[in-house]
């Protein structure tokens, strides 16, 4: 039974056009094998470029508050059961309106289905929600059906639209139910790891009968997005990261960060076994987001370390981790450059696919940024020196208005 | 219909050699896989961690470490990147230029911060140039500039422009943010001379592809300085027919040149000032909530001609 708006030859059509786009941009085609890709590969839908697809999320959500905001000021709504009633009125138009305008006007990733699409369902589970709490249930009970009902409500969106974050959104809600059920602390990660460890290995063992690339691309998201989900869940450190140097260090080190002893080092193993095995899956499966989702855990896990460990931080110790993650890079490049054809099992360190350029990167800004950073981080001056007393100089300022005006 | 039988049909129809067909196919099934972006990423996120922990290594033993060892140290440092970098580096051209090894950029761009806080150090601790300090700023943008255009290195570009901005009086601060009568002026001069070496940079032929990062950071410096006149002014100053002229010049632009982040710009600052101008004369709830009905669904449907103007495949 296909739930989907879209049939899965449209989806298969579009992802072939994302490659083909890949390819023109890495000038692996010309613009001409390119037309004609595009003319084979019609999906029948109406879709936008990145940037109108933000706009139209940002000011269909406007809109939608907006007018919300205008019927319960004209309407004047009172009383619990009407604000209900009108939620649940307004989430099942904007689902609705979601739906018609993908049925009607074929749209697809257009920003406005999505903004509605979320609208309607946030609405709907509020509207229920209210209806619940004037039932007299725990607070507990009140947050684990509102959880339980964004998640359901969320992968109903993933089925029926397709959108990935729906399903990041539904496991993200998921994992809200473990923390309500007056668990131990160790006991509601311990579930949320593996509940989510046993939804990553049925949606592994599920894609080996997949035959569908956007379905594959899509379940290599999710993938990625699940393990996140574990990593966050045992990497009980994680909350102390860069306290040590860039915030106020814990009064006092807790050593086993109030949890049971055994659970604290049996997810200090996991911290390392969970990237390792997400790694490995990753690099065999050539799953680019899952093998770098697992690239930063590994990261984290040696940032915690010291934290897991109770060893004392020193200055240096992000200086240490940079030389390491460079040196590895440099090697692994090194390593793949020697193999035959600059590859080895076929992986390669030549950039065969240019990612799309629209001009300025997140790189270019850390870097645009780099140099007030730099100055942040000075020493203050000592007044012991000659000429001692300024607040400014290198590559960026840190001094103030005053110090301009005398400019 | 999936890649590969679509690649098999363009083959056998002529559309396609067989050495793309050969190519293609292994790239779709990944079997040549390219882990350039991540060992990019890498060194990149590398050299970041390791300015960190030179700055907080100094800033936490500076006096243990001595004035000579630190300065000395990191004066080495950037003496060593940069003299790589002009060894190893390619010949200067106007055009792109690729560089030498994935490496190479970030041994450019570490060299950079090493002069950076080198001379930021020295000129906290002594203070050598007293009043003139803000100088210091011009000549690490001049380097900076120097050394971007030739090596071709846009996070060093970037780097230069954020020293400008600084030689102009800018700093991440909530004095910043609050866009103070001195700073408002300040952004608007450094957004004109951002433009104008930009352009002239463009105009040039010059590292043509360098205008884009010129570009982003005069429009944000130049849209933000004069909303913030709106804000302050609203009608009684030339800040809002100028900033409605700035607008449309970045709209049109991203229309001529079909680079849509332009467009989002356009659409956000327009739309930033035009409810600065229109909330300040709508009193009560209900005109407010009109207003934000109209105005929203106004933009759907500009944003919906654009689009379909525009019309793209993927």
């Amino acid at each position: 039974m296909n739930i989907s708006l879209y049939t899965a030859e449209q989806e298969e059509r579009l992802f072939i056009r994302r490659e083909a786009r890949a390819w023109a941009r890495s000038g692996l085609i010309t613009d001409d094998q390119l037309r004609i890709i595009d003319a084979r590969t019609d999906p029948g839908l109406n879709r936008t470029n990145v940037f109108f697809r933000i706009l139209f999320f940002l000011f269909t959500n406007s809109c939608v508050q907006a007018v919300i905001g205008f019927y319960a000021f004209v309407i004047r709504i009172r009383g619990e059961i009407a604000i209900a009633c009108s939620a649940l009125a307004f989430g099942v138009v904007m689902a609705g309106l979601a739906e018609t305008l993908v049925r009607r006007k074929s749209l697809y990733r257009y920003g406005i289905e999505e903004a509605l699409a979320l609208s309607g369902m946030a609405l709907i589970c509020a509207g229920i929600v209210i209806f619940i709490s004037q039932l007299n249930v725990e607070p507990r009970s009140l947050i684990t059906t509102a959880a339980m009902l964004a998640s359901a409500g969320a992968f109903w969106m993933y089925l029926r639209f397709g959108f990935p974050y729906a399903a990041v959104i539904s496991v993200a809600c998921a994992c809200v139910v473990p923390f309500q059920l007056s668990l131990p602390p160790a006991g509601e990660r311990a579930m949320v790891a593996m509940v989510l460890a046993l939804v990553l290995l049925t949606g592994i063992r599920a894609e080996g009968f997949e035959t569908r690339d956007f379905r594959k691309e899509r379940s290599a998201i999710l993938q990625a997005c699940l393990l996140a989900g574990i990593y966050l869940a045992v990497n009980l450190r994680l909350p102390e990261l860069g306290r040590a140097h860039f915030g106020d260090p814990a009064p006092f080190h807790d050593p086993h960060a109030g949890f049971p002893a055994l659970f604290y080092w049996a997810t200090y193993g996991l911290t390392f076994l969970v990237p390792a095995l997400g790694l490995y899956h990753g690099l065999r499966s050539r799953k680019r987001l899952l093998t770098n989702v697992s690239l930063i855990a590994a990261l984290l896990t040696l940032a915690t370390n010291k934290d897991y460990l109770g060893f004392e931080h020193y200055a240096w110790d992000p200086a240490v981790l940079g030389v390491v993650m460079v040196v590895a890079a440099v090697v692994i490049m090194r390593w793949l450059a020697s193999g035959s054809g600059e590859a080895r099992r076929g992986f390669t360190a030549k950039n065969l696919l240019k990612p799309e350029d629209h001009g300025i990167n997140v790189a270019d800004l850390g870097a645009a940024l780099l140099p007030g950073a730099i100055q942040a981080n000075l020493p203050p001056s000592s007044p012991e020196k000659p000429f001692a007393g300024g607040q400014s100089g290198g590559g960026g300022a840190s001094s103030g208005y005053g110090s301009c005006e005398g400019k | 219909m999936n890649v590969t039988s679509l690649l098999k049909e363009m083959h056998q129809a002529g559309e396609l050699s067989s050495t793309q067909l050969g190519a293609l196919t292994e790239l779709h099934l990944k079997k040549r896989y390219s882990v350039h972006q991540e060992l990019r990423a890498a060194i990149y996120i590398g050299v970041l961690l390791v300015t960190a922990g030179v700055g907080l290594t100094i800033r936490q033993y500076f006096e243990q470490l001595g004035d000579i060892a630190i300065v000395g140290s990191l004066t080495a440092g950037a003496l060593a990147a940069f003299l790589y970098c002009f060894v190893k580096g390619r010949p200067w051209s106007g055009g792109e230029v690729e560089s030498p090894s994935i490496l190479f950029d970030y041994i450019l761009l570490f060299g950079c911060t090493l002069y950076a806080a080198d001379v930021g150090y020295i000129e906290t601790q002594f203070r050598v140039l007293g009043d003139s300090w803000h100088d210091y700023l011009l000549v690490s943008a001049a380097l900076f500039f120097f050394l971007a255009y030739r090596f071709d290195n846009r996070l060093v570009l970037s780097m230069a422009l954020s020293t400008l901005a600084a030689w102009f009086g800018f700093q991440l601060s909530a004095r910043f943010v609050s866009f103070h009568h001195y700073y408002r002026e300040s952004a608007i001069a450094y957004s004109l001379v951002t433009f104008a070496l930009g352009s002239l940079s463009h105009r040039l032929a010059v590292k043509k592809h360098f205008f884009d990062i010129y570009l982003n950071f005069t429009v944000h410096f130049l849209l933000a300085a004069l909303l913030s006149g709106v804000f302050q002014y609203l009608f009684a100053s030339w800040h809002l027919p100028a900033t409605a002229a700035a607008i449309a010049a970045v709209a049109v632009y991203s229309m001529r040149t079909r680079r849509f982040l332009y467009m989002l710009y356009a659409i956000l600052y327009g739309y930033a000032c035009l409810s600065v101008v229109v909330l300040e004369f709508t009193h009560g709830a209900a005109a407010t909530y009109m207003y934000g009905i109209v105005s929203s669904l106004a933009v759907i449907g500009l944003i919906f001609v654009l689009s379909r103007r525009f019309k793209e495949g993927t």
